[in-house]
């Protein structure tokens, strides 16, 4: 149909590709893409690398300066040091203006060493840090970052706003918290918890579902770290929430905070059919050292599985009021599996204040293994 | 008579050319399939992550397992090595496996160690524990080591490590590894980040460690290893781990956590006995008895792999040892074939038994006995003038260049998402290292496994041996 001319000397190969069976035809056409795809993959190394030496090149030279400008106005800065607010503090910014900052990498640069400074640091010279963030209208590359179509330039831009603490309006935040991609659902999460004005827990009402683990490791940093948040009592969620993981996630909380008038709710949390959920409760009322839930604890003790009696001894070694050791006592000697007896001699250990005498009576008269585990739980070098 | 040996010798010729087919379509696959999960990794996870869970007191316990046997030339270094990891919440636990040098005393010297009262549960059923020492030095509290009868397996060892491990979590690494600083946040992060599945198994990948520099068993400077044996090993690892692994990780179907370093859920580890320490490939072995033990009991279970290089080994460096290593692989892939073959296509397994067993069992175990049968017939082939040598070479050469072609995509995939070595030339020379590969290296893995099959049918006694180290304790000038 098509007469596409060759070169002369390429006719064999054509004549040889024609007169061969499928198997070779396919054979040279394979051959020919794979040398291409081999070339293509040492052309993008090469490439790679090279971009790669160029950025280096050029943040080499970049970074100590901006680092040196960073130190200079503001952590060496003398009015930080007498403590004047930052917002009364006039930022030089004669030397960042040196940098070219029209470029979009050396704006990105300097938005990530503002960020790395501000982590390291609080009060006045981190609103100082995020004073000259906004003079330098680093955000603006952020908020166009926010509008793209890319999660994960999203994620990166919120990450950004809750590292410089910029505020973002709650319908921009809200709509992002229901993405069906879970990073930029996280992410948008973190922040609303972080930037918004209005009932930052709002959230915890409506989340259906899980917060991972890692979630959870970064709403507790982003709780714990946030100043002028107000703590909300987390028994609201204990009791009302269906959610099992932010009832566990807020039992953690309720221990870091130690608050003591959400110990009703997580008493209530006990006769959860959930076992994971009870150990949490039971974990959490051990932490707080509640002496009143002893009893309660120890008459439910024979009827819950072994992860929950588990947390029962060991609450009762944190709460340590010496009304359980006879308990204690029974446990270590008659229970049939390791761990419980361990939990309990560990605490045993724990309430010596009041059981040394019943230790040395154990110590002189246990077996061979019993002797091993107190022995275990009363050397100080070993931990667990 | 003819007509037979003709339809036979067709359908060998037919068998072979879709094994081969289908071999190819799979390593496409592969890279296309890293390609993605490589990308959604190096999106998702940043810098600040690490950071963030570093300073976490919400960061789940880890327990380290560490086997030593005869480790003396570098045991300190690399147990320095493991006390500077970045974890907030992690214990070591060395396991000196009856060692017959002086690794026992050169721990407890270097790091005040003393004898303690330990409550040993023996959960797995392993050799005799001598004693169990702690540091007296508070520098040291989270290092433990078990000093115990030699069990003649790293099986036996680690087993012993998990009876006394504390955390949810172990990692199971060899002393003689180096590991990156950061390599428990990593690893950790993905059994975090599962949002549907419980994660009993995370890997990370693997390097040779023969050139690279190091300093008190820390990493300084990364390079390709310079003699060609240990740099087969670094290309053949690299596309193993970013381009297979990763695939694999991408769909679920992870066949196997390397043992120079995994991370595992010591519940689930346990209570399907450990390690297995009559076999000769335990890594893979405990990895399926996970996975079967998952869905025995309905565990709906994912097995992770991440592309960053964690953990540096020392590669073989003469084909003696090389050859009792991958003697011993094949060895323990033969044993795992047959000890759970009632998994092979059996849709009660999932994707185990429908995906990853029947592929382990086609194009790893079956390949060399493939590729030997072919290499004979080509023999008898040629020597009866049977061969169209034009067609025969262009066939050859489309294999070749294919093999080249894989091999590169995962050199380029390493590249472009962590661009390791400081050289560009360094980059090239492991670039060239495919290109000989095939015909050099390639040849010895197919003997090497014949002879592993070999061994486990006549039921050979084996010795494990000794690596003969060199060491990499000090930066090399």
């Amino acid at each position: 149909m098509f007469d596409i001319p060759t070169p002369a000397f390429l006719d064999p190969v054509f004549s040889t590709f024609r007169e061969a069976p499928l198997a070779i035809r396919l054979a040279m056409i394979f051959i020919i893409i794979a040398i291409s795809i081999t070339l293509l993959a040492y052309f993008s190394i090469l490439r790679s690398r090279f971009r790669g030496h160029q950025r280096k090149k050029r943040l080499d030279y970049l970074l100590p300066k901006i680092d040196n400008l960073i130190i200079d106005e503001i952590l060496a800065n003398p009015e930080v040091a007498a403590g004047t607010p930052a917002d009364r503090i006039q930022l030089n910014l004669d030397g960042f203006q040196e940098l070219p900052l029209h470029k979009k990498w050396a704006r990105q640069a300097t938005t990530n060493r503002i960020i790395h400074f501000r982590r390291n640091v609080r009060g006045n010279a981190g609103q100082l840090l995020r004073s000259l963030y906004i003079q330098l209208e680093l955000s603006k590359d952020t908020m166009k970052q926010m509008k793209s179509s890319k999660w994960a330039r999203k994620v990166r831009a919120l990450t950004e706003f809750i590292d410089m603490d910029i505020p973002v309006a709650d319908v921009t935040i809200l709509p992002l918290t229901n993405s069906r991609n879970r990073e930029l659902r996280a992410a948008a999460r973190h922040a609303y918890i972080k930037l918004s004005k209005n009932e930052p827990f709002k959230f915890f009402d409506v989340v259906t579902d899980p917060l991972l683990m890692w979630d959870q490791v970064e709403l507790f940093r982003i709780i714990t770290t946030t100043e002028d948040i107000s703590i909300p009592n987390f028994a609201r969620w204990i009791t009302y929430s269906s959610n099992k993981s932010v009832v566990s996630f807020c039992l953690k909380l309720i221990v870091h905070y130690n608050q003591l008038p959400a110990v009703p709710a997580v008493i209530k949390l006990l006769d959860t059919k959930d076992h994971y959920l009870r150990a949490d409760a039971i974990n959490c009322l051990g932490k707080l050292r509640v002496p009143d839930v002893e009893d309660r604890l120890v008459s439910m003790f024979t009827s819950q599985p072994l992860q929950c009696q588990i947390e029962i001894l060991k609450a009762i070694g944190r709460i340590s009021s010496g009304r359980q050791v006879d308990f204690l006592k029974q446990e270590f000697l008659h229970s049939t599996n390791f761990d419980l007896r361990k939990a309990a001699a560990k605490s045993l250990v724990k309430n010596d204040w009041v059981a040394s005498q019943v230790l040395q009576e154990l110590l002189d008269t246990a077996d061979r293994e019993s002797l091993l585990i107190l022995k275990h739980c009363m050397n100080p070098l070993i931990k667990y | 008579m003819e007509g037979i040996i003709s339809v036979l010798g067709k359908a060998y010729e037919n068998t072979l050319f879709v094994y081969g087919l289908i071999l190819l379509l799979v390593y496409a696959l592969l890279a296309l399939l890293s390609m993605l999960a490589i990308r959604y990794y190096t999106r998702k996870n940043t810098q600040h992550q690490l950071e963030t869970l570093a300073s976490s007191p919400m960061a789940p316990g880890i327990t380290i397992l560490a086997p030593a046997f005869n480790e003396g030339l570098t045991i300190i270094s690399n147990v320095r090595s493991l006390l500077t990891l970045n974890y907030p919440r992690y214990e070591i636990i060395i396991i000196n496996d009856g060692s017959t040098d002086n690794t026992m005393e050169q721990l407890v010297e270097e790091f005040k160690m003393v004898a303690v009262d330990f409550a040993y549960n023996a959960r797995i059923l392993t050799q005799p524990v001598r004693k169990i020492y702690k540091s007296t030095d508070p520098a040291y509290s989270a290092l433990m080591v078990i000093d115990k009868v030699n069990g003649k397996s790293k099986a036996d060892a680690v087993n012993a490590g998990m009876n006394v491990a504390t955390f949810d979590y172990f990692v199971c690494t060899d002393v003689d590894c180096i590991l990156h600083k950061n390599t428990l946040l990593e690893l950790i992060l993905p059994v975090m980040q599962e949002e549907k599945k419980r994660v009993i198994a995370v890997g990370a990948t693997l390097r040779i460690a023969n050139s690279s520099d190091f300093d008190e068993g820390v990493l300084i400077r990364m390079r390709p290893p310079r003699q060609l044996l240990p740099r087969f090993q670094e290309v053949e690892y690299i596309r193993s781990f970013v381009l297979g692994k990763m695939g694999w990780s991408y769909i679920n179907c992870v066949p196997n956590v390397s043992g120079g370093l995994g991370l595992f859920d010591t519940e689930v580890a346990t209570r399907c006995g450990g390690y297995d320490h009559s076999s000769f490939g335990e890594d893979m072995e405990l990895l399926t008895r996970m996975c079967r033990y998952a869905h025995d009991n309905e565990i709906s279970y994912a097995v992770r792999y991440i592309p960053r290089t964690l953990c540096w080994t020392e590669g073989p460096s003469t084909v003696k040892i090389f050859s009792r290593q991958r003697t011993r692989w094949a060895r323990g892939l033969a044993q795992l074939m047959y000890a759970h073959f009632s998994m092979f296509l059996n849709p009660r397994y999932g994707k185990m038994g429908m995906i990853v067993f029947p592929f382990n069992f086609f194009f790893e175990l079956l390949a060399p006995l493939v590729e030997f049968s072919g290499i004979l017939i080509y023999i008898y082939l040629a020597v009866t003038g049977q061969v169209n040598w034009p067609y025969a070479s262009m066939l050859l050469l489309f294999v070749y260049t294919y093999a080249v072609m894989i091999t590169t995509i995962a050199i380029l995939w390493d590249q472009l998402s962590f661009r390791y070595y400081k050289k560009w030339w360094e980059v090239a020379y492991l670039c060239l290292t495919p290109f000989m590969e095939f015909l050099l290296y390639h040849p010895l893995i197919v003997f090497f496994s014949l002879r592993g099959y070999y061994y486990f049918l006549t039921g050979k006694k084996s010795t494990w041996g000794n690596m003969q180290r060199q060491g990499f304790g000090k930066k090399k000038k």
